[in-house]
């Protein structure tokens, strides 16, 4: 099992396998199940017609600005892609096919290899795709080739250089990624991000377009500047503006032409006030709860047309904007708590059926499956800091309790007044077992981004992007996407003297010496950090270059006309230049960071302090992958691990956090970007090892790296307190060069079962906000991870399990005792 | 008498995160020894007074490394793994310090107030969200008088919330010395028949009940939680749960709860090379609820509380 980032395989299960089958929610959701169960458990169907009308357009316009450029294409695709209003549905638009769950194509990211890439996505074992024939041809034949030498993918491989390429590349044309130092730019147009809905539900996009057609008349026409810069990126947005009107508005023409032809009265009531919705949003303000979510989707779903951003673009605080238009309609009678909660069915339903589709190997490593996180924020703080939870909060967790889908991501924010009926309902819906609502801490991210240059008010705003990023949507404006860095690899090459044992002699990092050669943990450490300070800087050079050229390849009129900076420079949202009054928030990943950890400790305590293994006997271990030394393999593993709240590991966690956020310090300045030690793996720890031999805590060849900042498989024997004091313990609280830390943790359901079982997980919340940590996921564990938990106990170590009156490690239990306990689980369970 | 932060004592296990014994998240501390003899014991590495070595074959690789640093050559190796000899075994711990697995282990460490409280304070953000703290138990913490008063007066400096479990089968000055330490106390009852207890556990019941009198007249403000192993064929019928939650009822402890007898420790006592006294004896779970229930009916759970 995969520890995974925002969706889990129980979730997976849930999607596939439940599909509302006797849910007892079915009867008081009854649209959410029968529109599920025309598309749950199918593969997801590529669609090209986006890819298709903007290659058109794209060909139309070489030459010119190319903000402009972006801004006729979308208008080329809203006046003549495909509409639909779905049967049954109560919110209006897709961005493709209404066959079922689908994704769409981004010819001006990949579009180089995209018709090879459909032919074996199809083919694939796991999570197929599927992809029409016939749209495979279009696509090789038509729109492949105009992108040829033009994707941004291909222009990065040309621009890194060559010993940049070596880290990041298996070959010349970098269509297969090496997680050494590998960039995941090339397969998204831009890094997570958040609109400001509150614009659109609020003003509308004809009041945005006034403010630049305002603009547009007052700029000097006779200042270069003006013309050349300002004049195009106006245009456009004025452009754009229209486009996504005259998207909506084909709606409502299609709406009422469905409610001609409709017999139910019904539907013919609710077909023409969709028809009604979509004439009046998202050009005008939003008059209606309903009317808000309507135009928050289309102006969600047109970015999606407009661009590849990371993992989706996010839904922002929809407890807080959608906030006026629920309570106005509540009192004055128009909406039912019922009512909210079908809206929401219904929108949730649309984000679950578009997928976020990786074309490239790589990128589909690093975000298996058909993963995507919309994340929803909820809770938090206002903007002047007081307690931001409302009646819609309550019921967003609601409707994510009941809805059998993983989509969308819940992110709750959580600070030191969050009301108690809030940690419960948390507490609650994480029982569910379907892995969220994720916590993100106010206490840290807030002052941490003021330090960082926020203002506080902005700060106070911040809403989760991704997945365990936050996003100020006025303020933030570095979109690109970053580089991951293999911790692992930097450990194999102080090892190896700068080689790796997948790539035999060639040499990979630097030449740090012989280690049988060193006689001190300090002459090992000084080598270790040489090495992870020249990935990091590949990390740096990569992002300066792929920030760089994004800015050639890429530009958002959509999301920079809803971004009050790029509104008052006139400066798109993906250009190169800084756009004043914005702060440049990016990251690296580092990926393996408790196996590394976990390595040292066993090196310095074993190899250097007590000289129990010597270098060269421990060289021949990881030679022969532990062959027949399966006592030096143990040995090692008993080392103190990451995770266990003990200061020895701990320390050097704090030191590797240290060593990477020094190199920060003395380089961003030049850079001009804040790129912050971000530790967050996805579940990109799978393909990084594949890179990397076996290591010294033990780990074999080619297995995965520990995922995001949790400990390792199986090395948290002391019990989730000790897990989130590691953390604590291993933070370098005086610097602020860092960013999100992903961290896992699992629980089995007895052990939170009840009114006492909810209480404690409410204290182990409270106890996280105190200790200023920034994100935390629970795995509530069922029957199932109990059974793989007997065939791989060692992967499940910290498994606490509730027996009779105390509760203990799963694992430490006999075989028997264990089969007695699944039998009860299953009765237990909730 | 030692200054109190350098008194050092026989434990052997801190365990983080416990959730069942005493109000909210906390951490026990496991003694060494114990004066009874329960036959259904599910710790057996808590009875002796002294370290014991412990051998789990399951972990054992069988390189042989114990048998060659030994000095006593207690140990040698079979197709079943490794065979200890406890006669000549000296517990120098030279097998368990050089065994890569894990496999053999010396239950008892000699540890000081200072370094425990230490340990036990990682958590003390857990204890303040969740009304948690520290919890003494074992074997029997105060078959160590000096070192659990010592701890539990350390404990109070520091402000940890202080709980004790224990089998109260102790002096009664040693009982009310610890009382006055404590923030709750646990106490198991396992039979109101003195003689039944003797053949249960090796001790009459007499001194345990008189020390509960005793601890509820000089600390009348300190809860009191009473527990029961209910273990089959020893006490699992209603005479003997009634006549345990009458007296719980009429000494005015706090709380009552039966616990429902389980073989969690059976492998424990294979570790340590002993046979397991009671034998694969079952509880079903209709019994085990019905006794819950005649308990429930004499001493109601606190309200607004369900377990600790």
């Amino acid at each position: 099992m995969l520890d995974t980032c925002c969706y889990s395989p129980q979730e997976q299960i849930l999607i596939a396998g439940a599909g509302g089958k006797s849910n007892p929610h079915r009867n008081t959701h009854k649209r959410l199940f029968e529109i599920l169960e025309t598309f749950d458990g199918m593969p997801p169907i590529i669609d090209i017609e986006r890819a298709r009308l903007f290659t058109a357009s794209m060909k139309t316009t070489e030459g010119q600005p190319l903000v402009l450029r972006w801004a006729k294409a979308l208008r080329h695709i809203a006046e003549n892609i495909t509409v639909y209003v779905d049967d049954r549905q109560l919110i209006a638009g897709r961005c493709g096919t209404d066959r079922g769950r689908y994704g769409i194509l981004y010819p001006e990211l990949d579009g180089d290899f995209m018709g090879e890439s459909m032919n074996s996505l199809a083919q694939r074992a796991s999570a197929p795709i599927h992809a029409d024939p016939e749209d495979v041809r279009i696509v090789i034949e038509e729109i492949s080739p105009y992108w040829q030498g033009k994707t941004f993918h291909e222009d990065l491989i040309r621009t890194l250089p060559d010993d940049a390429k070596h880290l990041a590349y298996n070959d010349e044309k970098g269509h297969s990624t090496r997680f050494i130092c590998s960039e995941t730019a090339s397969y998204r147009s831009s890094q997570q991000w958040v609109l400001d809905y509150a614009k659109v539900i609020n003003r509308g996009f004809a009041s945005i377009r006034a403010e630049a057609k305002e603009r547009l008349d007052a700029l000097d026409a006779l200042s270069p500047t003006d013309m050349l810069r300002k004049k195009p990126f106006l245009e456009a947005v004025i452009i754009t503006c229209d486009a996504i009107v005259t998207w909506a508005r084909r709606h409502a023409v299609l709406a009422r032409e469905k409610a001609a032809r409709e017999q139910n009265p019904d539907r013919v009531r609710e077909l023409l006030q969709i028809a009604e919705h979509c004439e009046r949003v998202p050009e005008f303000p939003a008059r209606t709860f309903h009317e808000a979510i309507q135009a928050q989707w289309f102006a969600q779903a047109f970015s999606r047309l407009e661009q590849r951003t990371g993992t989706i673009i996010s839904n922002g605080r929809m407890d807080q904007y959608l906030y006026p238009l629920f309570r106005k309609d509540k009192e004055e009678g128009r909406l039912s708590d019922e009512q909210a909660l079908e809206l929401f069915d219904c929108l949730w339903l649309n984000m679950a059926q578009f997928t976020d589709l990786s074309l490239s190997a790589g990128g589909a490593a690093t975000q298996e499956g058909y993963a995507h996180w919309e994340a929803v924020t909820i809770g938090g703080q206002t903007p002047e800091g007081a307690d931001a939870t409302n009646e819609l909060t309550y019921l967003i967790l609601e409707s994510r309790r009941i809805s059998p889908m993983p989509y969308p991501d819940l992110a709750t924010r959580i600070h030191a007044r969050s009301p108690e009926r809030f940690l419960w309902e948390i507490a609650e819906t994480v029982k569910v077992g379907q892995g969220y609502p994720k916590l993100f801490n106010d206490e840290e991210i807030i002052p941490l981004h003021v330090a960082k240059g926020a203002d506080p008010r902005s700060a106070y705003d911040y809403t989760a992007s991704g997945c365990a990023e936050i996003r100020m949507p006025n303020l933030d404006t570095m979109t690109s996407a970053g580089c991951q860095v293999n911790l692992g690899a930097a450990l194999e090459m102080t090892l190896r003297n700068g080689r790796m044992k997948k790539h035999g002699d060639a040499l990979m990092g630097l030449e740090t010496g012989d280690p049988r050669e060193f006689t001190t943990w300090e002459e090992f450490w000084s080598a270790y950090v040489a090495q992870q300070t020249h990935l990091i800087k590949y990390a740096y050079l990569n992002q300066m270059i792929i920030h760089e050229l994004r800015g050639r390849h890429f530009a958002g009129p959509l999301s920079s006309c809803l971004h009050d900076l790029c509104m008052a420079s006139c400066m798109d949202l993906h250009c190169s230049e800084h756009i004043p009054g914005g702060i440049e928030l990016g990251f690296f990943d580092v990926i393996g960071f408790s196996t590394l950890v976990d390595s040292l400790s066993a090196v310095r305590k074993f190899v250097f302090e007590e000289r129990r293994v010597s270098m060269d006997e421990l060289i021949r271990a990881l030679d022969c992958n532990f062959e027949g030394m399966e006592p030096l393999r143990r040995l090692l593993g008993s080392a103190p691990r990451f995770g266990n709240a003990d200061p020895y590991a701990d320390a050097i966690g704090k030191a590797v956090d240290r060593a990477a956020q020094d190199y920060c310090r003395r380089y961003m300045a030049e850079t001009g970007l804040h790129i912050d030690i971000r530790t967050v793996s996805v579940t990109a720890n799978v393909p990084h090892g594949k890179e990397v031999g076996a290591l010294p805590n033990g780990r074999k060849d080619w297995m995965p790296l520990s995922d995001g900042s949790s400990p390792s498989h199986g090395a948290d024997v002391k019990g989730p307190t000790a897990t989130l004091i590691s953390q604590y313990n291993s933070k370098n609280w005086d610097y602020t060069e860092r960013a999100a830390r992903l961290l896992n943790i699992k629980f089995s359901p007895k052990c939170l079962e009840g009114e006492e079982g909810s209480r404690r997980l409410v204290s182990f919340i409270r106890a996280f906000c105190d200790l200023k940590l920034w994100h935390l996921q629970f795995n509530v564990i069922n029957r199932e991870t109990l059974v793989a938990a007997q065939d791989e106990p060692d992967r499940y170590k910290g498994l606490i399990i509730r027996i009779a009156g105390y509760s203990a490690y799963f694992t430490e239990l006999s075989r028997d005792l264990q089969n007695d306990l699944i039998a009860r689980t299953e009765h237990g369970s909730i | 008498m030692p200054s109190y932060p350098d008194a050092t004592g026989l434990i052997f296990n801190i365990q983080k995160y416990s959730v069942h014994d005493g109000p909210g998240i906390r951490t026990i501390v496991f003694f060494k020894g114990c004066p009874l003899r329960c036959r259904w014991c599910s710790n057996p590495e808590s009875q002796s007074m002294k370290e014991e070595l412990g051998y789990n074959r399951d972990k054992c690789l069988a390189c042989g490394t114990c048998v060659r640093v030994c000095p006593e050559d207690a140990l040698t190796l079979s197709p079943e793994g490794v065979n200890i000899d406890r006669t000549r075994c000296s517990m120098d711990q030279l097998c368990s310090r050089a065994c890569p697995a894990e496999a053999l282990t010396v239950y008892g460490t000699r540890r000081s107030v200072e370094d425990i409280l230490n340990d036990v304070e990682q958590d003390s953000v857990f204890y303040a969200r969740s009304g948690g703290g520290m919890t003494l138990s074992g074997g029997e913490p105060l078959a160590q008088p000096e070192f659990a008063l010592a701890l539990l007066s350390e404990a109070r400096k520091r402000r940890i919330h202080r709980a004790l479990e224990t089998c109260a089968f102790v002096p009664e000055e040693t009982m009310l010395r610890a009382a006055e330490l404590l923030n709750y106390l646990l106490i198991d009852i396992k039979c109101m028949d003195s003689e039944k207890h003797r053949n249960g556990t090796g001790v009459p019941n007499d001194r345990i009940l008189s020390n509960i009198r005793a601890v509820r007249a000089a600390f009348p403000s300190l809860p009191i939680h009473i527990r029961t192993p209910v273990v089959p064929g020893f006490n699992d019928n209603d005479e003997d749960i009634r006549a345990i939650a009458e007296f719980v009822r009429e000494s005015g402890c706090a709380r009552y709860e039966p616990l429902a007898y389980h073989r969690l420790g059976t492998q424990k006592y294979r570790f340590l090379g002993l046979d397991y006294p009671l034998g694969d004896k079952e509880l079903s779970e209709e019994r085990f609820e019905r006794l819950r229930q005649i308990a429930a009916s004499l001493c109601p759970a606190p309200h607004g509380e369900g377990a600790a």
